[in-house]
């Protein structure tokens, strides 16, 4: 009984942030899933419940997690035929920003004297949160690090790409879509699209991209670095 | 009422293969001791299927549309999990800051700057402006 009374909590919030944020017209800076879930650590403190409860309850959002994540080859499919037109930038921007996004995350972490659970969640973190929960699984890490740490990095890259871009003579749009779906995943991507079609439209192909290539290769080199 | 109950059909067969390959993936990491999570060789034998297919059906196409949608609704318990890890994050909040933040300012740069490198380069240039 408490479970349904924990998911319907989590379901109201989601919808009310939701229509927040549409209020909002799309604001990365609303996040709706940080807003629900800062709501419901105030509730769990007040209610003195603590956090074994919620997380037992909602672990049938997690399951779903699993299928959804399969699911992205649907995209992955449609992105193949739209990045013919340009497969060899693409292709090699994608494989040299995530490589460098990776490293100088995993890079500054280290020499500021993270913890390793801190390391591998930054390792992860410019992936599609999916993914990059699914990533830091693999490579011992604490997936729910990994997901808090997509979503700042999704939010910052939407929130100042265009004037970064705008100041580094970054002009092309594909180009422009691209490094945005390599940083910032869907919260990239969906900036993107506000900006014009050619935008969204790479940056879509390079966030399900970059998630499978980084999928594929970080465990590996991860556990040989060991 | 027979199209409906099919239409329904179709998506609970869609939303069944995405949970069998999900399973299947898991079992095939772990029995060929790939370091790849499992979710993502269930994602990888899909788009195999969809490449000998040659389109995407229907309702699997109306499942992930479905799932993605609400995606933002299956983070909520992880964002919530986090609250567990308050003491590691206090710890490592400026490495944690420092990191996202530059981290991400140099992805965005180095990915523009190559793709425009390389399509000065070798590709066949753009008409947009």
């Amino acid at each position: 009984m408490i479970r349904v009374a924990w998911l319907a909590l989590t379901l109201a919030l989601y919808l009310g942030s939701r229509k927040a944020q549409q209020l909002a017209r799309g604001s990365p800076l609303l996040n709706p899933v940080l807003f629900a879930a800062a709501a419901i650590v105030v509730v769990i403190a007040l209610t003195g419940r603590g956090i074994a409860e919620y997380r037992d309850a909602g672990t049938p959002l997690l399951w779903l997690l699993g299928p959804a994540t399969v699911a992205l080859a649907v995209p992955l499919h449609r992105s193949m035929r739209a990045m013919r037109a340009a497969l060899l930038p693409a292709l090699v921007a994608l494989i040299v920003g995530s490589a460098a996004t990776v490293a100088s995350a995993v890079a500054i972490g280290h020499l500021m004297g993270a913890s390793l659970d801190t390391q591998r969640a930054l390792a992860a973190k410019s992936v599609t949160t999916p993914i990059a929960m699914a990533i830091t699984a693999q490579i011992g890490g604490v997936p729910a690090l990994a997901a808090v740490f997509v979503m700042i990095t999704g939010s910052l890259g939407a929130v100042f790409g265009t004037v970064i871009f705008d100041r580094a003579r970054i002009r092309d749009p594909r180009a422009r879509g691209l490094a945005m779906g390599i940083v910032a995943h869907g919260m990239g991507t969906a900036r993107s699209f506000q900006v014009d079609v050619t935008t969204g439209t790479f940056s879509g192909i390079a966030m399900t991209v970059n998630g499978v290539l980084t999928a594929l290769v970080l465990p590996a080199i991860w556990l040989l670095s060991r | 009422m027979v199209a409906a109950a099919r239409h329904l059909a179709g998506l609970l067969a869609a939303f069944a293969v995405l949970v069998g390959l999900d399973m299947a993936g898991a079992a095939m990491a772990r029995a060929l001791r790939v370091p790849v999570p499992g979710t993502v060789v269930g994602l990888l034998v899909l788009f195999g299927g969809l490449l000998v297919l040659g389109r995407v059906p229907g309702p699997l196409e109306k499942v992930a549309a479905l799932l993605f949608d609400h995606l933002n609704l299956l983070y909520i318990p992880a964002a919530v999990g986090v609250m567990a890890y308050g003491a590691l994050v206090r710890r490592d909040a400026w490495p944690i800051a420092v990191a996202l933040l530059a981290s991400g300012v140099v992805g965005l740069l180095v990915a523009g700057w190559t793709f425009q490198l390389v399509d000065r380069r070798f590709g066949r240039g753009h008409d947009a402006p």
